[in-house]
């Protein structure tokens, strides 16, 4: 019973460090995700007296990834209702050239101004429209969001680790007479602290494989997040074989230094 | 006869500013039997530390086994103690061991297998008397009981000295003298250097065994 209470002492913190990791690596991907999305919905217009190809646009800036033109005929259709045929005519000789511009990668409120300013002072183009309000506006929410919750993950991480540096205190408390006794009589480090090795590596898998096992359930079946497109869109990101790997290198790592802090205040300075 | 111990111009400290011996020099040879008395503060305990490599000389040599212990590594301090047997006067036995496990540790740490450790420790255990409690816990027995498994852990290795503080400084006169003779035994028949720290001088001058004593930061033999 004493020995079940020491291990949830030692895994429960551990956990909630663990769920800090994987929340915060589920928010990376989302982000990306999102940003991914952002950027394949948007589109900017720009106006232009010649014809431009992509490779014109590109030399402006890189960041454009394809520029598809808007034509003409359709957009008189548009503004010639009514006119006289030779008017139309007319009208379809001043036409400037529409182009419906995509980005390579997103870009924030800055890069797109940027972008713009670019495009403008190249001289070859009239106008750009970037309609930027409306793809901003989310986005700067969404991140704001994943501002807070990185503070909290940091704030639980922090608290977590004090439980575990308590918990590591107990536990020296518990081995520091055996390990000091068999030091005393020569044994070398990894022999007087095996228990405790052993004890930790069990204790970083345990709290791996429950993290892992609820976010891989997670990713499988879905989550109901209210209808949060991203997150729902995306289930498949809520779990990644990697995942598994640097959760589980975090825990190995945290018990390591956990166990070496016992060792190390351990040694035979009172005997 | 070999010298097990060698000091020479040895000086020693505990906490690092308190030198309770200077330049001190005497050998210990393989077989002896030496008592170290000296009045409280003078640096037994800390003499009988500096034996296994617990605390080290500030200046001087001192030779353990052969092993220079100013510079030894951690490494060479550990193999020392291999060959050491250490009995203390509140015992030090793991709590959360059997008698048994206690008894075998010295043997758990050079490897020994499973069964050798077994035949061991019956062995051991017959020859302080406490055949019968192999699978009890150290906090169920008395004193005088907890330091005969002492006894029979420092003697588990045959080693080349044994190191005793204040052995029977907890133990009743029926309990002390069933210690002392199981050191004595230890130093007859098996031709063990033992080197015991005691306050009890009307003991050690009953006894026929070399003795030193510690005074005014000095280590004398005592005729």
């Amino acid at each position: 019973m004493k020995s079940i209470k020491n291990h949830l002492m030692f895994i429960l913190p551990l956990i909630a460090i663990l769920l800090g990791i994987e929340f915060f690596l589920i928010f990376e991907r989302l982000t990306d995700a999102y940003e991914e999305k952002l950027k394949n919905s948007y589109t900017m217009l720009a106006v232009s007296e010649k014809e431009l190809t992509i490779k014109d646009f590109q030399a402006i800036n890189s960041n454009i990834a394809s520029s598809i033109k808007v034509e003409r005929n359709e957009i008189l259709k548009e503004i010639s209702a009514g006119q006289k045929p030779e008017d139309v005519e007319e009208i379809l000789n001043s036409l400037p050239n529409f182009y419906n511009l995509k980005l390579a990668k997103y870009l924030d409120t800055q890069g797109i101004e940027k972008l713009k300013k670019q495009l403008m002072a190249s001289g070859k183009i009239k106008k750009v429209e970037t309609f930027e309000s409306s793809y901003s506006s989310n986005y700067k929410l969404f991140k704001f969001i994943k501002f807070i919750l990185n503070l909290f993950i940091l704030f639980m991480g922090i608290v977590s680790l004090f439980l575990v540096i308590k918990q590591m205190e107990v536990w020296g408390y518990i081995h520091k007479e055996r390990m000091q006794v068999m030091e005393i009589f020569g044994a070398p480090l990894m022999l007087r602290s095996g228990i405790l090795f052993r004890v930790a590596f069990l204790d970083a898998i345990i709290s791996t494989f429950i993290i892992a096992g609820i976010f891989l359930f997670f990713s499988y079946y879905g989550v109901n997040v209210g209808g949060i497109d991203i997150v729902e869109q995306n289930s498949k990101l809520l779990f990644l074989p990697l995942d598994g790997a640097i959760l589980f290198l975090s825990a190995l790592f945290i018990v390591l230094i956990s166990v070496y802090s016992v060792v190390i205040s351990s040694k035979e300075k009172d005997i | 006869m070999p010298n097990v111990v060698e000091a020479r111009s040895l000086s020693l400290s505990y906490n690092k500013e308190h030198t309770v011996i200077e330049k001190a020099n005497f050998n210990i040879r393989k077989g002896e039997f030496v008592f170290i008395t000296g009045p409280s503060g003078s640096g037994k305990s800390t003499l009988l530390k500096s034996l296994y490599g617990s605390i080290k000389a500030n200046s001087g040599l001192l030779k353990v086994g052969g092993l220079e212990l100013k510079n030894a590594t951690t490494s060479k301090i550990q193999e020392l103690r291999t060959h050491l047997g250490i009995i203390f006067q509140d015992y030090k036995l793991v709590n959360e061991w059997s008698v048994a496990k206690n008894v075998a540790l010295p043997l758990m740490i050079a490897g020994y297998s499973m069964d050798l450790q077994q035949t061991q420790v019956q062995r051991l255990l017959k020859h302080v008397k406490l055949s019968e409690y192999a699978n009890r816990y150290p906090y169920e027995l008395s004193g005088g009981e907890q330091q005969r498994v002492g006894v029979a852990r420092a003697l588990a290795k045959n080693p080349m000295m044994i190191l005793a503080d204040e052995p029977t400084g907890n133990l009743d006169d029926y309990s002390s003298n069933v210690i002392w003779d199981l050191l004595e035994n230890a130093c007859v028949q098996l031709q063990t250097t033992v080197v015991v720290v005691t306050h009890k001088i009307p003991m050690v001058f009953s006894l026929p065994y070399r003795h030193l004593i510690l005074e005014n930061k000095g280590v004398y033999e005592v005729h």
